[in-house]
């Protein structure tokens, strides 16, 4: 079986369509305003008082199927990629042989709750960026990549849909987001564990690693899709972030991120705009 | 009639003026509102869905966000399916203001959110009876967000699903009466 595989290879039915996070950043629409004198709603938080709330929570649970599928992919990956011993210590890939397993609950689950909510498989298109960055050839950046930025974004993810669920009254979304969430806190704290444990004696390794999840937390705040600001969906979760082994500095510096990450979609938006009316 | 479509070239999206406007004039002839001017203005500069429609005695008026005519699985594309649902949606609302007894009706913008689903549930129940490809289950979650996740709500929903025929009056009826009953 072949070893590194590029996300180019994953494997999908006719009903998938992906994208990149190229593509997604191509887009000059926006729904958050641009500049300050625009009439559209100024918040996106995700909640059931937003008009189109049913279409968005709809889209976001497409969203955490394929992201499952991804995160399957990835924790099955380093199980596979890495010499055990030499490359990575057994009780690391046992660790992400359990990940793998919870992934693909998650993914029964989240193909449970597409059903529940009323979409198909492949309905939206799917942003393969997850799976980028699990595509690393050092175990502790996979480790940075998907067990800290990515499972991370799944605590933000699965905190908000958990909210939603619970304003909404919806008893199966609340549920299946709750349990979904501990195991993701879960991955998280195994990654924290792992990455310190690996690089003990390696601090430039552990900065490397800590600087490569970095990069990844910003490309996971989706144009700002994820920070303190109402303008974004997604908030940060950081309660379930601290038990999961995030350090409240960590914690702000995700959140300046996303602001970074917001700011600048922002600019984007406004050059792109204002180069389409020209 | 007169369907018009603005703008007529996009820069944001891959979407085609003339094909909307077939699509239209397909589903006004469909729906019977071959006698009124139909002005549709797609804002293509935003993704979201939102469809504002405004209605007087010679001319309805849809305002689409790009979204709305959308095809989920390829951003920037036009959806043949997407366009004529929101086509359909537009159109039913505004011969329901017009002719079908929702002359009591609030605007749009003043509707709440539970009758809002109410009626985009009785537009959607005709809708999928016109051969034209509805999600009911997606229909149902939105009513069931917005009246509450029970067996009251969800036999309300298959009620104003399976009508052709019901007033303003009526249905914010049955959509307050379903709250009380969920609270």
């Amino acid at each position: 079986m072949k070893k590194f595989m590029p996300v180019e290879e994953l494997a999908r039915d006719e009903r998938f369509n992906q994208i990149t996070q190229a593509d997604r950043m191509a887009d000059a629409r926006s729904a958050v305003p641009a500049n300050a004198e625009s009439t559209r709603r100024s918040s996106n938080r995700l909640t059931p008082a937003r008009a189109d709330a049913s279409d968005a929570a709809r889209s976001l649970m497409h969203g955490i199927f394929v992201g499952e599928i991804q995160a399957l992919e990835g924790a099955g990956r380093t199980c596979w990629d890495f010499t055990t011993g030499e490359e990575a210590p057994f009780g690391l890939k046992l660790d992400m042989a359990r990940q793998a397993w919870d992934e693909a609950r998650h993914v029964e689950i989240s193909l449970k709750l597409g059903d529940w909510m009323g979409s198909d498989v492949g309905q939206y298109a799917e942003n393969t960026v997850l799976f980028q960055a699990a595509c690393s050839n050092d175990p502790v950046l996979r480790l940075a990549g998907v067990n800290r930025a990515l499972e991370g974004l799944a605590i933000d993810v699965f905190t908000s849909m958990k909210e939603f669920g619970e304003m909404a009254g919806d008893p199966y979304l609340e549920f299946c987001e709750d349990w979904m969430l501990a195991d993701e806190v879960t991955h998280v704290k195994m990654g924290s564990d792992w990455l310190r444990k690996v690089t003990e004696n390696d601090p430039e390794r552990r900065k490397k690693a800590l600087e490569f999840q970095s990069i990844v937390d910003k490309m996971f705040s989706y144009g700002g899709s994820r920070s303190d600001s109402d303008e974004s969906s997604l908030g940060i979760a950081r309660r379930f972030r601290e038990l999961a082994g995030f350090t409240s500095d960590e914690n702000e510096h995700i959140a300046e991120l996303g602001l970074q990450a917001l700011e600048e979609r922002k600019a984007q938006i406004r050059e792109k705009q204002a180069a389409a009316k020209n | 009639m007169t369907i018009t479509v603005t703008p007529e070239a996009f820069s944001f999206v891959s979407f085609d003026s003339a094909y909307i406007a077939r699509i239209a004039t397909h589903v006004a002839e469909q729906l019977g509102l071959t006698d009124i001017d139909i002005n549709i203005a797609v804002d293509e500069t935003s993704p979201l869905t939102r469809i504002d429609v405004e209605v007087t005695d010679s001319l309805i008026s849809i305002r689409p966000l790009s979204g709305a005519l959308e095809d989920t699985r390829r951003p920037r594309q036009q959806s043949e399916l997407a366009t004529t649902l929101a086509m359909a949606r537009s159109m039913l609302r505004a011969r329901d203001r017009l002719r079908g007894g929702f002359e009591n009706a609030p605007l749009d913008a003043e509707l709440t959110l539970p009758q809002a689903a109410a009626w985009d549930t009785y537009i959607l129940g005709r809708i999928s009876r016109m051969d034209i490809e509805v999600k009911k289950q997606a229909a149902l979650y939105n009513f069931r967000n917005r009246h509450g996740f029970n067996d009251a709500s969800d036999h309300v929903f298959e009620k104003i699903w399976n009508t052709d025929s019901v007033t303003w009056d009526e249905l914010s009826a049955l959509s307050a009466n379903t709250l009380t009953l969920s609270a």
